[in-house]
């Protein structure tokens, strides 16, 4: 699936988020949006889904191949999520419902998509459970049960268990230490490449980026700053804030989980 | 060692310090008055305060005045809201009724601000077995219904404020005690409160300096969510017989004379109820909104402040 | 399982604590309890004789266990003012409260749970302006006026429609099927809309919290309509606080309706205990307080059972986790 956004604004109770944004992804391509937190990079990726909150406005173009993603109505979107778009999130934690087996988790895009018989779902759940790395009697597990690197396993075999075009992985790896980190991206990009699908990919962490895309766009306070192959813009930053990126992905080897940033993601909605 | 303290503290409340009280309450009402709800709460609560003070001094009738010849009668121009069964005024007395009620409030209100804070700081304390004993306490009183507390404290005491004020204070103290509990407890382990530990900062010190600061937004809402249930409670209480004495005048009382009025004039039932209404939900917004306007993120006129006296700071 | 014997345990301690309590507050509280029941200007013999007639002249440890061995065996004392038993006089009372309570209950939860959601589901920021204003209006109106409304539109004699008999229960009681249950329906209504406003505000909060959680951004990512998802999966994870809320409101509901029982002249429990305290009936206080406590304490037991029952985080945890959404 191509992506292409043009002149992107976003507004949340009237403060801009996201000015005039504009990114494109090719077919099959695997591209990176960064940005330090605040810089309304989830922004982006929720309104390519429709899931920004009540509060928001936006205006602008997303087109998903042909279909305009701005203004569509809810329905649409919701047969398009989960279906040609795969999502994967920051925090398994809070994002996996807590109440629902690992196997109905993944299953539930199926469900609400296709017409498939609870035998085929069951088979189709242990199929992708194997692609992603975990034992089959996993399934019959609650999410609280298993740890990170398991959640996010399961995160990312409910987003591509319909076998999506596009994969939208909003921070994929920050919840998770790095040994973990470098697993699921690794993880992720052999998925999504041999699928076929595309993927824009949402990081604060060039050194991931650098594992996880070919291209990326840097964004500052909402707008994009600088773009290019991720290779050259890790290599000769040319905005203060690569730099400034650049320069804390090279420092830090082992990092911890960001939850001081990640928090106050969270309560920003509000 | 005694300098290290004194930046710590300066850095916690040094907008607060420098503005003064009054500088900063003046902020405080302009942002609330800024928004639509903020000014009916802040007219209703003006108006309230206003009928209270001018009941002192003067009623439309005397609240003692009573007049054999005109018991229960329909509302006219002397009566507006015609007359009780000893012939006293109704409308004077739902006047005089406010002040009692005001009295209540702010009684129950502080009671209940006190009771819960030293709740707070026993639940925060680090001597972990008087804090998880607390929370097990705490747990197993508040589910005592106010109604109950307020019979059992009647028996002795008979009608009174006091039962009132003692049956709500404890209850919403309770109350106010567990939601505050996270924010306090964030703040009570907090690397600030160390360090003032360290320093050699009392107990007492760090409850006003360090935890109360941080759990300001709370209190706002609950105590005036307490104030607002304090007023129901005294309707609901003076009407059993348990609440304001008969002879004092009262919201409650007024509501139980308009129950007798009912087969008089319905349409006089309208009134007390309607203050009471209007002015609960007054009270209930007053705490999101003042909420609003004291907290820094929200209030940028606030943060102005703060942040000059950062820089003042700084220098 | 571990968890339901620990349980059971702590409520039976909390039965006896709150026996103790029951029982020391109405003695140590100012005044002797038989001058007290005696009334003001009763002549010192009235008085001694009630108190041997108590058992008051005996230890306070003595009469505790007296009074506990009696509860027991199912022996509530005998009510000193009616000479009733106090097991018949809480009967007859519980019939006409709890038919109050539950259709009350369930009023509330028609008007509340709905609202609620509605609440969070609506995406014009007018429509869910209106629905703050309705859920802080109705939040703030005193029983005693809310019932007051309902009787001047449809009380009998006085209302507007008037159609409903607005005043007392029928002497039989339920032997007069009809007339007890016409009698019923405006407190009834008054409960429900009073308690269905606070659990509107309640379901609002607990849903409106997670609708803006991860849970429902994966649901909605995994192609739920936002509906479908606040429904499906909102709801679902709100639960477990849903159920101890109105657990708990159930459980309050049995003397939050005294000012309601009054009003309408219904002899329920709560009114009831107005009366006893009125008329300094402590014999009868002392077992009704007693059986009220054992009746919160039960719900409370019950609702922490279903809590567990319905998050699997809390499943296999021992003890009393805090465990948060």
């Amino acid at each position: 699936m191509s992506v292409a956004v043009e002149g992107l604004n976003i507004a949340i109770g009237g403060t801009t988020i996201v000015a005039d944004a504009a990114l494109s992804i090719a077919d099959g391509e695997r591209v990176g949006l960064i940005g330090s937190s605040g810089s309304g990079k989830s922004m982006i990726s929720k309104a390519m889904l429709g899931l920004l909150p009540l509060n928001a406005t936006v205006s602008g173009s997303i087109m998903l191949d042909d279909m305009q993603v701005v203004g569509a109505a809810e329905r649409e979107l919701a047969d398009l999520r989960g279906r040609y778009v795969g999502t994967v999130f920051q925090n398994p934690a809070a994002s996996l419902n807590p109440v629902m087996t690992v196997g109905q988790q993944i299953g539930l895009p199926l469900k609400l998509h296709y017409d498939l018989t609870k035998d085929e779902r069951v088979e189709r759940v242990g199929a992708m459970l194997a692609k992603v790395g975990l034992a089959k009697e996993i399934a019959v597990k609650y999410p609280h049960e298993l740890s990170g690197g398991q959640q996010q396993r399961v995160g990312i075999a409910t987003a591509l268990i319909t076998s999506p075009r596009f994969i939208i992985a909003d921070e994929p790896t920050t919840a998770l230490d790095s040994m973990s980190q470098r697993q699921i991206v690794d993880l992720l990009t052999s998925l999504v490449d041999d699928a076929g699908a595309s993927m824009l990919f949402i990081t604060h962490d060039f050194s991931v980026l650098a594992r996880a895309t070919t291209r990326c766009y840097v964004l500052e306070s909402g707008r994009i700053a600088e773009s290019g192959a991720t290779a050259e813009v890790l290599a000769d930053p040319k905005t203060p804030e690569s730099e400034r990126l650049v320069s804390a992905a090279r420092s830090l080897t082992l990092r911890s989980a960001d939850g001081f940033q990640s928090a106050k993601g969270d309560s920003h909605e509000r | 060692m005694s300098n290290n303290t004194q930046i710590t503290v300066s850095h916690n409340d040094g907008g607060r310090l420098r503005y003064g009280f009054a500088g900063r309450a003046a902020i405080v009402l302009k942002t609330m008055w800024r928004r639509g709800e903020g000014k009916f709460t802040l007219i209703v609560l003006a108006l309230w305060l206003v009928v209270a003070l001018i009941s002192l001094i003067w009623t439309p009738q005397s609240l003692w005045a009573t007049d054999g010849y005109h018991v229960w009668a329909k509302p006219s121009a002397s009566h507006w809201l015609g007359t009780d069964g000893t012939g006293a005024d109704v409308f004077s007395w739902l006047m005089a009724g406010s002040r009692t009620n005001l009295l209540i409030v702010v009684l129950t209100v502080a009671f209940s601000a006190l009771w819960g804070l030293l709740l707070v700081s026993a639940m925060v304390a680090r001597a972990s077995a008087l804090a998880s004993a607390s929370v097990v306490v705490i747990d197993a009183l508040i589910s005592i219904p106010t109604v109950l507390l307020a019979l059992i404290l009647a028996v002795p005491l008979g009608a009174s404020i006091t039962v009132i004020v003692i049956a709500c204070g404890f209850g919403y103290g309770l109350n106010l005690a567990r939601v505050a509990r996270p924010s306090a407890l964030l703040a009570a382990r907090s690397s600030y409160v160390e360090s003032a530990l360290a320093n050699g900062a009392s107990g007492w010190r760090i409850l006003v300096s360090h935890i109360i600061p941080n759990i300001v937004p709370v209190l706002a809402v609950q105590l005036s969510l307490s104030a607002g249930t304090a007023v129901l409670a005294e309707s609901g209480l003076t009407y059993l017989g348990i609440g304001v004495p008969s002879g004092m005048p009262s919201w409650g009382h007024s509501l139980a004379t308009s129950v007798k009025l009912i087969n008089v004039f319905p349409l006089t039932v309208l009134w007390p109820g309607l203050v009471v209404t209007v002015v609960v939900v007054a009270l209930n917004i007053f705490g999101d909104v003042l909420r609003d306007a004291i907290d820094p993120v929200t209030n940028p006129a606030l943060r102005q402040t703060a942040a000059s006296a950062e820089k003042e700071d700084e220098r | 399982m571990r968890f339901v014997i620990r349980r059971l345990l702590l409520f039976v301690v909390a039965l006896f604590g709150i026996s103790v309590v029951v029982f020391a507050a109405l003695r140590i509280l100012p005044g002797d309890v038989a001058s007290i029941m005696a009334g003001i200007n009763a002549p010192a013999s009235r008085v001694a004789q009630l108190r041997e007639q108590l058992g008051l002249n005996r230890p306070l440890v003595a009469q505790y266990f007296d009074w506990m061995g009696a509860l027991v065996t199912g022996d509530f004392g005998t009510s000193i003012l009616t000479g009733r038993s106090v097991t018949a006089l809480i009967g007859a009372r519980a019939s006409i409260t709890f038919p109050l309570i539950i259709v009350g209950l369930l009023i509330a939860m028609l008007i509340g749970l709905p609202l609620g959601c509605a609440a969070v589901l609506a995406r014009s920021p007018r429509v869910r302006m209106a629905f703050h204003v309705l859920a802080i209006i109705g939040g703030s109106v005193p029983a005693l006026w809310g019932g007051l409304l309902l009787i001047l539109l449809f009380g009998k004699g006085v209302g507007l429609v008037g159609i409903l008999p607005s005043q007392g229960f029928p002497l039989d009681g339920w032997g007069e099927p009809v007339g007890a249950m016409l009698s019923l329906i405006l407190p009834a209504f008054t409960v429900g809309i009073i308690v269905g406003a606070s659990l509107m505000r309640y379901t609002r909060a607990a849903l409106g919290d997670l609708a803006n959680s991860g849970y429902i951004d994966m649901a909605r990512s995994c192609g739920m309509t936002r509906t479908q998802a606040v429904l499906r999966v909102g709801l679902r994870l709100a639960m477990p606080q849903l159920v101890s809320v109105i657990g708990l409101t159930f459980a309050s509901m049995v003397t939050g309706v005294m000012v309601i029982e009054n009003l309408f002249a219904l002899p329920g429990i709560g009114n009831g205990l107005v009366t006893d305290v009125g008329n300094r009936d402590l014999i009868a206080v002392q077992s009704e307080l007693f059986l009220l406590a054992a009746f919160f304490l039960t719900i409370g037991l019950i609702v922490d059972v279903l809590h567990r029952l319905l998050d699997p985080r809390l499943k296999n945890a021992s003890g009393v986790s805090e465990v948060s959404a």
